[in-house]
């Protein structure tokens, strides 16, 4: 269990998720594991009252954590994003004003995770810290995109989101100079894998730079490659930083339908084979990049068939799955022509033709152009205001 | 608000007397419904022997049943079992559940034997014994048939449990089975040969823009969870598509657990059966993912654990005897699970092998009870113990495991041995995240962690169990969803953690009350195979021996998490802090 508690203080240390010194990551099986000295008091009551066996309490990024503080004074009770992630995962984020552990004890029996405004994000897991990880890093995500989210519709006046105030607009321009802009760089190779053991390398190492050019919110994405009559894909819940293993989280599926195999693969493998059908690339990639999740959420909220563009990008509404509403029906055409789109409220799916060199430099640049257009669009409406 | 106080038929058999049995507000808020109202008022008679006439058997519905919240069609039949002797609880879907409500009957509760075979026919509020000549050896099918006319639902025993099988089990509306553990011999026992139900009355929801809102929530999940709606998924493939997965696992228990890879799976895997056979969709009252699969003239076609005990089990590669096998233990009313276990512990003991034909053979004697059939009517741990080869019974507490060799997933070797009805994959279900990766994916080859994950697990499908719900939803949905879902249903604002609270102090019970039948930590034992020889390892899969000083070290924690002393015996402390005595 020290080796999963070290595992995941790894990835939040290295992937600057955290505010390094105040992440307490706890494991229960008939004792409490931990990364720190002394466990505290507040650890053995919520692993006391909840029937809970991993814990995470830990801040955010100094950003982020600015970004929770904003909310939080203008939600002091619950957080509702309105991503298409955190409508289905997380639902809602309680928020607490200060450590009182029965409050927190209630909020957590209700929720994946709560924000305890004098302490940080808390989250639980009743099957492995992984579960703990992952609502920490979907809450970072679902307040990074709300907050930004709300202060563009709010400058333009969609969704009834209210103008911001002046102080909101100072607290806006002391937190965006601290974002990091997308990088630009495109890691991968350009050499078509051959074999198997190629494939299996290449998504491995294309998982990798998305995690590592934080292009993808809780690790999680999809990536597949198609090479004769299969398919092969990440599976369900997979860490894209984690891919080609040990142990392999990528299934070959055959498109002949000739096995069942694929019930661990990605919820959306059906998506990967349409757009296959529509685009004849061969490598997809799926990521969350934050401000192209964002510039989704711009405007009037979408509803099933409808799209819009941001640049020459289509966006277009579609829930995960298969589902009446899943974007199994809305995506695939979007992308024959522009071998990309944005799933309003969700993420970006690119592919493209040979390796992943294409779909990848397809999704750094639609971030790119998405931050440059937020920037733009706010910067503007700002200075019409001041005018 | 009303208070929750769970209503109930008290129904004593042998003098067809009839009561209106209300639980108290605290113990319905406790035990919540289904599996929980189970478990309590089976602990009013802790030490019954299964078949005494006194022996309580419960039908008890859930509190979701009747509501629009996914999946929640299921109910829970509950009884001591004949075939384990520990306390026994099977989930059963059908229809049985919702004219249960629409009846105003959250459980039924019988006792006595009626003198000659009864059939009892409930109409909302009226109740009728209804003794007829005895059905002798009609077949289920038969049987339903012949009530075709009846606009309600049904629940019965065949002529296994007539023939006193151990195994016996209930089946409802002809295709859905409470089958583990032979609760159909009990039924029979009180010479009840069906419960005919039908209900007017509209369930009554408390919220209904918030069950609105849990509907949609888990909805959403459910189209998420490629398990579920995915193009492999429950709902297009039913059980059988686990048939690939678990083979491509290397844990598909071949030839009495004497393997655990069959290479000639795929004669029944779920791809084969949909190429081969015209296959229908069914499912469970208002159950948006019909897992239940008809092919040609109405035969069922086998759910996951049959086809792999039918076929790989027994080394059989014909779907055709696999299917015609699996219709006579519908139409006789047998555990398909221990019926493929047992046949193929004979075949380890002769040496033979029961394949096509020769396999049906042997169903058939089984469910006829004459001939070898009163050999096979035991199940396979006392089967062995006749033949003088007891270590041949792949069984946990006299219950035969199923389709999941332990080698393969530590997490379901120590809940066969932990769970409280014999070795059950249901008990804890963690085939959800060793192989499904719901709700995360967790390493199958390890025990660390395994026993609180276990407990935890054991009473969150405690809760699944008593709350009307059907496990396959948590495959993408999770007690989060469903606690919005029971607050809006009943007005009890409860949050997944009360829940699981709850689910703790049922499954506890559970335990407690196979301790005072006499269960200790002898019997939380894994045949000795597991730990001596190895599976069938394949391609980057080693399928070693389980480590036992592993194993034992995992299940000493267990006992403590659990709140047992290390030989298993629950402290009176742990007993005291959630309410058993």
């Amino acid at each position: 269990m020290i080796s999963e508690i070290n595992k995941y203080l790894d990835k939040l240390i290295s992937y600057y998720m955290i505010d390094k010194d105040s992440a307490s990551l706890f494991c229960l099986d008939d004792e409490i594991y931990t990364n720190k000295k002394e466990i505290s008091p507040e650890a053995y009551y919520l692993f006391e009252k909840l029937n809970v066996n991993s814990l995470l309490i830990t801040r955010p990024d100094p950003v982020v954590w600015a970004i929770i503080g904003e909310l939080a004074a203008l939600y002091p009770q619950v957080i509702s994003p309105r991503d298409s992630e955190s409508l289905t995962f997380i639902h809602d984020i309680p928020v607490i004003d200060v450590f009182d552990k029965d409050l927190v004890v209630h909020a957590l029996g209700c929720r994946k995770g709560c924000i305890v405004k004098d302490t940080g994000i808390i989250t639980t897991g009743t099957v492995s810290l992984e579960q703990a990880f992952i609502s920490f890093s979907s809450i970072c995500f679902a307040t990074f995109v709300k907050y930004f989210s709300d202060f563009i519709n709010g400058l333009y006046e969609y969704g009834g989101i209210p103008h911001p105030r002046p102080d909101q607009i100072e607290a806006f321009l002391n937190i965006s100079p601290l974002i990091t802009p997308p990088a630009g760089d495109n890691p991968l190779s350009k050499d078509v894998p051959l074999d198997e053991e190629e494939i299996i390398t290449s998504m491995g190492e294309a998982g990798f730079s998305i995690v590592g050019n934080r292009l993808v919110d809780s690790f999680f994405g999809n990536i597949s490659y198609i090479k004769g009559g299969n398919i092969y894909i990440s599976q369900t819940g997979a860490s894209l930083d984690e891919l080609s293993g040990p142990p392999c989280q990528i299934d070959c599926v055959s498109l002949d339908e000739s096995s069942t195999n694929d019930l661990t693969s990605s919820s959306e493998l059906g998506a990967h084979i349409k757009i296959y059908e529509y685009t004849s690339d061969t490598a997809i990639l799926h990521g969350h990049p934050k401000f192209s999740v964002i510039m989704s959420m711009y405007g009037p909220a979408l509803g099933f068939g409808d799209t819009r563009l941001v640049g020459d990008i289509p966006v277009v509404y579609g829930e995960v799955g298969a589902g009446k509403h899943g974007l199994i029906h809305t995506l695939p055409p979007a992308m024959e022509e522009s071998h990309a789109a944005i799933v309003y409220g969700h993420g970006v799916f690119c592919s493209g033709k040979g390796a992943f060199y294409d779909a990848f430099s397809r999704l750094q640049s639609i971030e790119v152009m998405c931050y440059n257009k937020y920037k733009e669009l706010v910067e503007a409406r700002l200075k019409v205001n001041s005018e | 608000m009303k208070d929750f106080c769970l209503r109930g038929l008290f129904i004593d058999i042998t003098h067809k007397k009839v009561r209106i049995e209300t639980l108290p507000s605290d113990v319905s808020r406790k035990y919540l419904g289904g599996r929980g109202i189970g478990v309590y008022l089976l602990s009013k008679a802790p030490t019954a022997s299964p078949l005494d006439i006194n022996a309580p058997l419960v039908f008890s519905t859930g509190a979701l049943t009747g509501s629009k919240i996914p999946a929640s069609g299921r109910m829970m039949v509950s009884a001591f079992s004949p075939l384990t002797n520990t306390i026994s609880s099977c989930s059963v879907g059908g229809n049985l559940a919702i004219q249960m409500k629409r009846a105003a009957i959250d459980f039924i509760h019988i006792v006595g034997k009626a003198k000659k075979e009864t059939i009892i026919k409930i109409c909302d509020h009226d109740v009728i014994f209804d003794e007829i000549p005895s059905l002798g050896d009609m077949s289920l099918g038969d049987m339903f048939s012949r009530f075709s006319g009846f606009k309600g639902s049904i629940a019965a025993v065949g002529r296994a449990a007539i023939h006193g099988c151990l195994f016996a089990s209930i089946m409802v509306d002809k295709s859905f089975a409470a089958g583990r553990g032979g609760l159909g011999l009990v039924m029979a026992s009180k010479g009840l040969r069906a419960i005919m139900i039908r209900g007017s009355k509209r369930p009554i929801i408390h919220d209904r823009g918030k069950e609105t809102k849990a509907r949609k929530d888990i909805i959403r999940l459910f189209d998420a969870s490629p398990a579920i709606m995915g193009r492999s998924g429950i709902k297009r493939y039913g059980t059988p598509a686990l048939v690939d997965l678990i083979a491509s696992r290397r844990m598909m228990p071949t030839a009495n657990f004497q393997k655990t890879y069959f290479n000639e799976y795929k004669a029944f895997s779920a791809s084969n059966i949909i190429r081969s056979l015209a296959v229908k969709h069914h499912g469970c009252y208002a159950c948006p993912i019909g897992c239940k699969q008809i092919g040609p003239h109405h035969t069922q076609i086998p759910e996951y654990e049959t086809l792999s005990h039918f076929g790989a089990l027994n080394e059989n590669a014909s779907l055709a005897s696999i299917i015609q096998a699996n219709s006579i233990c519908n139409d006789a009313g047998l555990d398909t699970i221990t019926a493929g276990a047992t046949i193929s512990c004979l075949a380890e003991i002769r040496g033979e092998r029961y394949q096509g034909k020769d396999f049906v053979d042997k169903v058939v004697a089984m469910a006829s009870g004459k001939g070898e059939g009163e050999l096979l009517q035991l199940g396979s741990a006392r089967l062995a113990e006749e033949l003088k080869v007891p270590e041949a019974s792949m069984s946990v507490k006299s219950l035969e495991m199923p389709a999941y060799d332990p080698r393969g997933a530590y997490g379901m070797a120590l809940a066969y041995c932990t769970s409280t009805r014999g070795a059950c994959h249901l008990r804890a279900y963690p085939i959800s995240h060793e192989i499904l990766r719901k709700p995360v994916a967790i390493d199958r080859f390890s025990f660390s962690g395994k026993a609180r994950i276990i407990k935890i697990a054991e009473d969150l499908n405690a809760v699944i169990d008593s709350i009307g719900a059907c496990k396959f939803a948590f495959f993408g949905a999770s007690l989060e969803e469903y606690a919005n879902a029971f607050s809006a249903v009943t007005a009890l604002d409860y949050n997944t953690d009360d829940l699981l609270r709850l689910g703790d102090a049922i499954y506890t019970l559970e335990r407690y009350i196979n301790t005072k039948r006499g269960f200790t930590s002898k019997d939380d034992l894994l045949p000795e195979r597991f730990f001596i020889q190895p599976g069938t390892s394949g391609p980057g899969i080693e399928i070693p021996p389980i480590d036992r000083v592993m194993f034992e070290d995992t299940l000493q924690r267990y006992y403590k998490i659990r709140g047992c002393t290390p030989d298993s015996i629950l402290r009176q402390d742990r007993l005291k802090e959630l309410g058993i005595v």
